[in-house]
């Protein structure tokens, strides 16, 4: 964690530069890095050295776990104070809700003095409403004139900022010294006015938000060190006390001396030191960093009377600074229910008893009750014995109050509810229960006191739409190249382009086609795989939806066998449909796997088809090279047709011209008409009733085919899937001698060929 | 029990003197200076106390940044409250040399014992702690 001073060391005395610096403030308020003081880390660096030469000094040896002893007084770097230009700017603090004027930056001492009475009182209260960073020590030089973030937290910066007018006559040594000193003022020029001690001490009971706060106005500084002031104190009453907290710190820790002598000051207490401020400069797109975080709880109102005034206003300051706006039911009301609930009990106790205070509005009045209590009790256990300890513990506060509202802002957020019901369910019930017992209690006792039942407050956080829209500077071209996880930038703008060229629509129109024959075989293969399931579906279901199931089985082959048909002519097969679906792969083990469920008429259309096209289903072909798989489905279509039809589907692959010679260089189509023939040939020489013979057909045909066979060179024949072993006979039959042995030869068909 | 009223919270126990055990099984105490959303402990003047029997050791380290994954559990320690009698302190070499014999000790009954049950045919898969692979 970072932590970086806003403020220039360098930049001591100089008035004149109040204005600058006011100036550079305004500039940039969240780039204090990089333009601001916070560029400048001397300070971290110095605080380093003294806690190492401390370390140094106190010796590490033997695991000494056990906070060192300030011996240290070493440095009184507690105190954080720019001394001398913190006098105007804390003055001057243009908080314009408020309307103060503000002092011309170089104000001399003794006008400074006045107006830190009358300014004073006005800017604490405007630093306490804006709810400032308790942490942000007065290094507020720079910082103050800012409106959100700023104003010095600590009691000890206002106490500074107040006693500078008083301190600056002496300060011929200040200048000089780069370390942040409460100044010796208080002390060494006696006690000041009473009325300016008892202003101080207001101020310490404002800001209660640090340790070194704590530690002013109580001796636990473990009690107090988180503790959110104390109720509001009315001024006049402080006045009263002599016995101040102020002054029983002061005389308890000492207060820091110049640091001639200061660093051997054994009473030093380092831990009135508030480290320096961290960056304040945010992401850009990420929400405005706060320097109050969401969850602060807010300080307390100084008293009664301006308690109203109070409340008007954290709305209207913190409002416009949260981010989701979701809050502000939260946070809105603090101040007011705080301030007279509790306003009367503690303040007047023991100034050392500080109640602890926390932003409990969303808590039930039952439940803050019992916090308070719980922390009242531990308060006074621990009191004692923290004191001491914490005074010696040159360590501490390392991590600024800043830092630690951050980090419980953080787990604040996670308590952001729009559903406190669903959020959390048990502490709602419980709360409502204990209320209701109570207000049993209450009714059994006596029958008044209504007034005491508060309503139970439930955070409800609103859904605010946050609608984001890119950050954007007036005059630069274009939006920012920064992206959060908030908004994510589009790193690509695509623009969708059709491309008009003709080819590109050809093969498009390429690709449409086959899309829609791929499309048409998926659609004919469920349907297949419906009738090939049906056995084994047949056999499980009971017996009652058996007949359902047959008539869908029924239509499902029905509708299988008639995809393939051309759409007027019924008993046709569709040539264009059979080609289209054969062209490609997995059409043609869809034919194969479909024909043994087709009705034969069908079947032989199909294979009809298939040979009267088998020249283009041969080309088709060529590359896959899976007509094979049809010789198995085919031959038994093929045997199981009838004569005249064995015959016209000879005819059929015969077709054309040369036709035969194509089929007769494709192995399928050898195969098939060997198939064909040798059906013939069975039929012929089994069945003494085949009409085979009847007409002359199946012998031209078988001519022609020999024909071709002698004349077809043997390089262009394409041996088959297999040879039927009768086509020797069947040649014989036809051919005579010379020409049958020749085409034994070519076709290498022999009496006892397989 | 801070800014956050029904919850817990690390804030409180800032600048406190802390007892932590990691998920290594290392004990550190020390100065809690600061965390964060995630648990991650910034400790201060730590000390690491190794146990073994009744005997501990403390190594000083330092300053130590816990990541806040790797805390089992964090108690603050009441520094006014006497420290246990039970147990005694020795010198770092002591302990070392101690938590290395156990060590030893252990290791050897382990191997001893998957010997054993090798020999009955039985094997018991060894726990994969490691987050490493």
């Amino acid at each position: 964690m970072f932590r970086f001073q806003s403020l220039d060391d360098d930049c001591t005395l100089e008035e004149e530069d109040d204005g600058l610096i006011e100036e550079e403030d305004e500039i940039d308020q969240f780039n204090d890095d990089t333009f601001g003081a916070g560029a400048i880390d001397d300070d971290w660096q110095e605080e380093h050295k003294r806690l190492a030469e401390l370390d140094e000094r106190v010796g590490l040896g033997g695991g000494e776990v056990e906070g060192e002893v300030d011996s240290g007084g070493s440095k009184p770097g507690s105190s954080i104070h720019r001394p001398s230009s913190s006098v105007n700017p804390p003055l001057q603090s243009s908080l314009p809700p408020f309307g103060f004027s503000s002092s011309s930056p170089g104000l001399p001492p003794q006008d400074a003095d006045d107006r830190a009475r009358e300014g004073g009182l006005a800017e604490s209260l405007a630093r306490l409403i804006l709810e400032a960073d308790p942490a942000i020590a007065g290094v507020g030089a720079a910082e103050r004139p800012r409106p959100s973030p700023s104003s010095s937290a600590s009691s000890l910066s206002v106490l500074h900022s107040l006693d500078q007018p008083r301190v600056l006559p002496q300060s011929s040594s200040i200048p000089h010294q780069r370390q942040p000193q409460l100044p010796p003022g208080p002390i060494t020029s006696g006690l000041p006015s009473s009325s300016m001690l008892s202003y101080q001490q207001q101020q310490q009971l404002l800001r209660r938000g640090t340790a070194p706060m704590g530690q002013m106005n109580s001796h636990n500084i473990w009690d107090n060190s988180m503790s959110f002031g104390p109720v509001s104190v009315s001024p006049g009453l402080v006045t009263h006390m002599e016995d101040s907290p102020l002054m029983s710190i002061i005389k308890e820790g000492g207060l820091p001396k110049r640091p001639p002598q200061g660093r051997s000051d054994e009473g030093r207490d380092l831990s009135e030191r508030v480290p320096p401020p961290r960056s304040s400069s945010p992401v850009i797109g990420s929400p405005p960093v706060r320097a109050v975080p969401i969850g602060t709880p807010p300080k307390q109102p100084m008293s009664h009377s301006l308690n109203h005034q109070v409340a008007g206003f954290p709305r209207g300051g913190p409002a416009p600074l949260l981010p989701g706006g979701g809050f502000r039911p939260f946070f809105g009301g603090p101040p007011p229910p705080h301030g007279h609930r509790m306003c009367p009990p503690p303040p007047h106790g023991p100034p050392s008893h500080i109640p602890v205070r926390h932003n409990t509005t969303h808590l039930h009045p039952q439940h803050r009750r019992m916090l308070t209590q719980r922390m009242q009790s531990r308060g006074g256990d621990r009191g004692r014995t923290g004191g001491d300890r914490s005074s010696r513990d040159p360590y501490s506060n390392l991590m600024t109050q800043k830092e630690k509202e951050w980090v419980t802002k953080i787990q604040m957020m996670q308590l952001q509810s729009t559903d406190p019901y669903l959020d959390d369910y048990y502490y709602q019930n419980y709360y409502e229960k204990m209320e209701k017992r109570q207000d049993k209690e209450r009714d059994i006792s006596s029958n008044s006191k209504k007034e005491h039942a508060t309503k139970l407050i439930t955070p409800q956080v609103a859904k605010v739409e946050h609608t984001y829209r890119p950050v954007q500077f007036a005059g630069s071209l274009g939006k920012l190249t920064v992206s959060s996880v908030n908004n994510p930038r589009k790193m690509i703008d695509a623009v969708l382009t059709t491309r008009s060229d003709d080819e590109e629509k050809r093969e498009k129109q390429v690709w449409n086609k086959r899309r829609q024959i791929l499309y048409t075989v998926e659609k004919m293969y469920s349907l297949l795989l419906e009738v090939q399931d049906f056995e084994k579906r047949f056999v499980q279901t009971p017996e009652e939806e058996r007949e359902a199931l047959l008539e869908q089985h029924k239509t499902n082959t029905e509708q299988l066998s008639s995809s393939l048909m051309e759409k007027e002519w019924d008993h046709r097969v569709s040539d264009e449909l059979c080609v289209m679906i054969m062209s490609v792969r997995k059409g043609k083990r869809l034919v194969a796997r479909l024909l043994p469920f087709l009705p034969s008429s069908q079947a032989a259309a199909v294979v009809m088809a298939i040979a009267r096209n088998l020249p283009a289903l041969a080309k088709k072909d060529k590359q896959d090279q899976v007509l094979g798989w049809l010789v198995e489905p085919l031959s038994p279509v093929i045997q199981s047709l009838s004569s005249s039809a064995l015959t016209d589907l000879l005819q059929e692959l015969q077709g054309g011209e040369g036709q035969l010679a194509v089929v007769l260089q494709n192995k399928f189509g050898v195969t098939m008409l060997y198939l064909i023939l040798s059906e013939g040939e069975r039929m012929q020489s089994c069945d003494p009733n085949c009409q085979l013979m009847d007409d002359n057909r199946w012998t031209e045909l078988v001519f022609s085919v020999t024909r071709e066979l002698l004349s077809v060179p043997a390089s262009s024949l394409s041996p088959p899937l297999f040879t039927p072993p009768n086509l020797l006979s069947l040649f014989s039959r036809y051919v005579d001698r010379q020409r049958l042995e020749l085409l034994q030869d070519k076709l290498q068909i022999s009496a006892s060929s397989r | 029990m801070n800014y956050v009223p029904g919850t817990a919270s690390l804030i409180d126990d800032i600048d406190k003197k802390h007892l932590v055990l990691l998920r290594d099984g290392r004990t550190l105490i020390g100065y809690l200076r600061s965390i964060d959303q995630f648990a991650n402990l910034v400790f201060h003047q730590t000390v690491e106390r190794i146990h073994v029997g009744k005997k501990f050791g403390d190594i000083p380290r330092g300053i130590f940044i816990v990541r806040g994954e790797n805390v089992v559990l964090l108690g603050e320690i009441d520094v006014d409250k006497p420290c246990d009698t039970v147990l005694q302190q020795v010198s770092i070499e002591e302990i070392l040399e101690e938590q290395r014999q156990q060590q030893q000790t252990k290791q050897e009954t382990e191997k001893v014992k998957m010997q054993v049950l090798k020999d009955r045919g039985l094997s018991i898969p060894k726990a994969d702690n490691m987050d490493e692979y």
